[in-house]
């Protein structure tokens, strides 16, 4: 079942006109050398951007015009995290639950932190101390932080998981860690610098200077075909 | 083009220099001193260390403080709750991301200028022509000015805020009221909360000063003490007004740490009502004065434009900006300068001391005590307002130069510099910049108070105004505040360009 729908949609000066459908169920990474188009296709993807022509729809409808409630199934994992930096982790974690409340939830949640015992399930799930919970973001380390982040997007239990770079600043055993929980989830897109992870998805997409050149499973794809996305000029 | 490649003065110097100003102030007030009076200011020092201790002059004045205390507490708690509700409505980004429209935002911010450029002095005297003597009066003088002041620090704060965190929670399906409350309020808290907080420090100050001005309260009482020479009962009631500045500067700090602070705004209203109730303060709903009916067309013309021409402009605003240049010279330059003569920590500590007598004393109180010793001059007034601000300043500078990491004097001290050259180099030099920075807000501060002095000490738009207001002649009034309001206007622009620059 098609999830979302690229019509020629593309960005000037970034991303050439493309037709792409996302699948339910379906992992995907997403490779190319730095300046490729790799977030900008993650930014079509979660209605951060607009396309400068076509259309990206969403469950068939147009993503910018979704409602809130139909933009949260879709999961943001931002490569530089965006999270509220003045509040504590379980507040943050909270975020990813607040298209499911009422504002006055959300109010509840800025004066004291709501949910705590749901907060230390996502906490372990990440692999971060419970203790952590009612500290302040600004004070975790970047791994920490990451992680954090991740437990946001659990918290918001999307049906598309979008994930750009999520592995950048993390050692092997952590990267592994959080690459399990990504591809857990039902759908996901996830741009990497890691071809030999290719393997642990069902589809792989190339992006060469703007240009989606490449769709197809990773056992169908050479060595040479990695190098060449990978060349210059 | 090369001689302004030459001359880049290092920020330091930028801040010494105003303190030249001194020397032409110091030459005019020698100048017109008289024998006499100094012996008066000499009187008046001495009863710093001796206030008044009659058990019912100080019961009468606890009871006139009480009233001042709570016309700054009503002021502050209204003026902090309609800042707020016109600082979100007036922040494009929240307009832009609720309606889609900036324009809203931007109109609501042009129309909020007008109430925060006129002082809350000139608020209070024109309210108190339209409503006569009530307790509302000096709360409204007040709250006008703070609100819109308020409403604009929340909206640059806003609008200042990188939107990463807004919008992944807006990519994420968050709605977009919580989403603002999410994203964006918690960043600008913890400086809203300081701002709210200094508020209300301000609020007590500006009741004092229209208590000054007959609107009731502790400073009606501090005003007859000093035209009566009553030196030691003006000091008990100044010592008790800083008592109370210490208590509520306590108070606040405790509060802000939580919701505290929100939660005695919203209480507070209730509360002073109820206790106006028991000091029997009238806060009866004010009644509009009945005057002269509102005349014709044609006479409301013919008057503005008589009351344009035969207004000395070019004199009134060339005179209310010397004494903003004069006062600011004094309030920047003078703290670092003495600061340079006594590096050392001994006598820093009691220039402090100095610098918080200086921000206690309310600028009319001491340009009417310079006139016991001289004339109403220009001079007199830019003193007045210079040295109160110096105050303010002379405290910026000590928080400045705690925060300098010693280190840099230290090496200084090791590559043979002398005392004060090292402390020059070694710790002013860091702490100028951020020094500066702040001055050029309070040169846009000491503009619009240039009516406070300027109503005492004869110069200026102030002056006129007061003559104006004393003669009911309502065009001119009409006139001198709308170009005071367009001078502080331009004046924010100008502090916004040099901030930026510092």
């Amino acid at each position: 079942m098609a999830v979302l729908e690229f019509r020629r949609a593309g960005l000037t000066g970034r991303l050439q006109p493309l037709d792409l459908t996302i699948r339910l169920g379906e992992t995907t990474v997403l490779l190319g050398r730095s300046g490729a188009g790799k977030s900008s296709l993650i930014g079509l993807c979660n209605g951060s951007l607009l396309p400068d022509e076509g259309s990206v729809l969403w469950q068939g409808h147009d993503l910018n015009r979704c409602r809130p409630a139909q933009r949260r199934q879709i999961g943001t994992l931002w490569q530089d995290l965006r999270l509220v930096e003045e509040l504590t982790v379980l507040q943050n974690i909270n975020t990813g639950a607040l298209g499911r409340h009422s504002l006055l939830w959300g109010l509840r949640n800025l004066l004291q932190p709501l949910e705590p015992e749901l907060g230390d399930v996502l906490l372990h799930q990440v692999g971060l101390s419970n203790g952590l919970r009612d500290q302040r973001v600004s004070g975790l380390s970047g791994g920490e932080r990451q992680r954090v982040a991740l437990a946001r997007l659990l918290r918001q239990q999307p049906m598309l998981t979008l994930a750009d770079e999520p592995l950048s600043a993390l050692d092997p055993r952590l990267a592994n860690d959080v690459l399990n929980l990504l591809l857990d989830q039902s759908s996901c897109v996830i741009s990497l610098h890691r071809p030999d992870l290719m393997h642990r998805f069902q589809r792989v997409l190339g992006l060469r200077q703007g240009e989606l050149v490449l769709d197809a499973a990773p056992s169908a794809i050479t060595e040479a075909t990695l190098a060449w996305l990978y060349s210059e000029g | 083009m090369a001689l302004q490649r030459r001359l880049k003065p290092a920020p330091v110097l930028v801040a010494l220099a105003p303190a030249l100003v001194v020397l032409p102030l110091g030459i005019v007030l020698l100048r017109d001193l008289h024998g006499g009076g100094v012996e008066q200011i000499g009187r008046f020092w001495l009863a710093a260390l001796q206030p008044s201790l009659d058990p019912t002059l100080l019961k009468h004045q606890l009871a006139e403080l009480q009233i001042t205390a709570l016309t700054a507490l009503l002021a502050w708690s209204l003026s902090s709750l309609a800042g707020l509700l016109l600082g979100v409505l007036s922040s494009t980004t929240i307009c832009s991301t609720l309606t889609g429209r900036r324009w809203p935002a931007v109109v609501l911010r042009r129309c909020l200028a007008p109430l925060r450029s006129i002082h809350e002095l000139i608020w209070g005297l024109l309210l108190l022509q339209l409503f006569g003597l009530n307790g509302w009066v000096a709360v409204l003088a007040i709250v006008l000015p703070y609100s819109a002041l308020l409403a604009r620090v929340l909206a640059d704060q806003l609008d200042q805020q990188e939107l990463p965190a807004l919008i992944a929670l807006r990519c994420a399906g968050v709605p977009a009221v919580i989403n603002l409350f999410t994203s964006l309020m918690p960043p600008v808290a913890a400086a809203l909360r300081d701002h709210i907080g200094h508020r209300l420090d301000c609020a007590l100050r500006s009741a004092l000063l229209l208590g000054i001005f007959g609107l009731g309260g502790l400073g009606t009482e501090l005003m007859l003490s000093l035209q009566s020479l009553r030196f030691r009962e003006l000091w008990s009631g100044l010592w008790l007004m800083a008592l109370l500045l210490a208590l509520m500067n306590l108070v606040i700090r405790r509060l802000s740490a939580r919701h505290g602070l929100l939660l005695l705004t919203l209480a507070l209203p209730l509360v002073t009502l109820l206790w106006s109730h028991r000091l029997n303060h009238d806060l009866s709903l004010p009644r509009w004065i009945q005057g002269a009916p509102w005349p014709p067309w044609a006479q409301l013309r013919d008057g503005l434009t008589q009351a344009w021409v035969e207004t000395p402009w070019l004199e009134l605003v060339g005179r209310t900006l010397l004494i903003t240049v004069l006062a600011s010279g004094v309030a920047i330059g003078l703290p670092p300068l003495l600061r340079l003569i006594a590096p050392d920590d001994g006598p820093g500590r009691m220039l402090k001391a100095g610098w918080l007598l200086m921000r206690l004393l309310p600028p009319p109180l001491t340009a009417l005590l310079l006139m016991l010793a001289s004339k109403p001059t220009l001079a007199v007034a830019a003193l007045a307002l210079g040295l109160h601000h110096s105050g303010v300043m002379g405290l910026v500078l000590e928080d400045g130069l705690e925060r300098v990491d010693g280190r840099h004097q230290q090496a200084m001290v090791a590559l043979g510099a002398p005392r004060r050259s090292a402390w020059l180099f070694g710790v002013l030099t860091p702490a100028s910049r951020r020094y500066l920075a702040y001055a050029a807000y309070r040169s846009d501060v000491i503009l619009r108070d240039t009516a406070v002095v300027g109503l005492v000490g004869g110069a200026g738009l102030g002056w006129q105004l007061m003559e104006a207001l004393s003669s009911f002649h309502w065009p001119q009034v009409g006139w001198l505040i709308l170009v005071y309001a367009v001078l502080t206007l331009l004046g924010e622009l100008a502090s916004e360009q040099l901030q930026e620059r510092a």
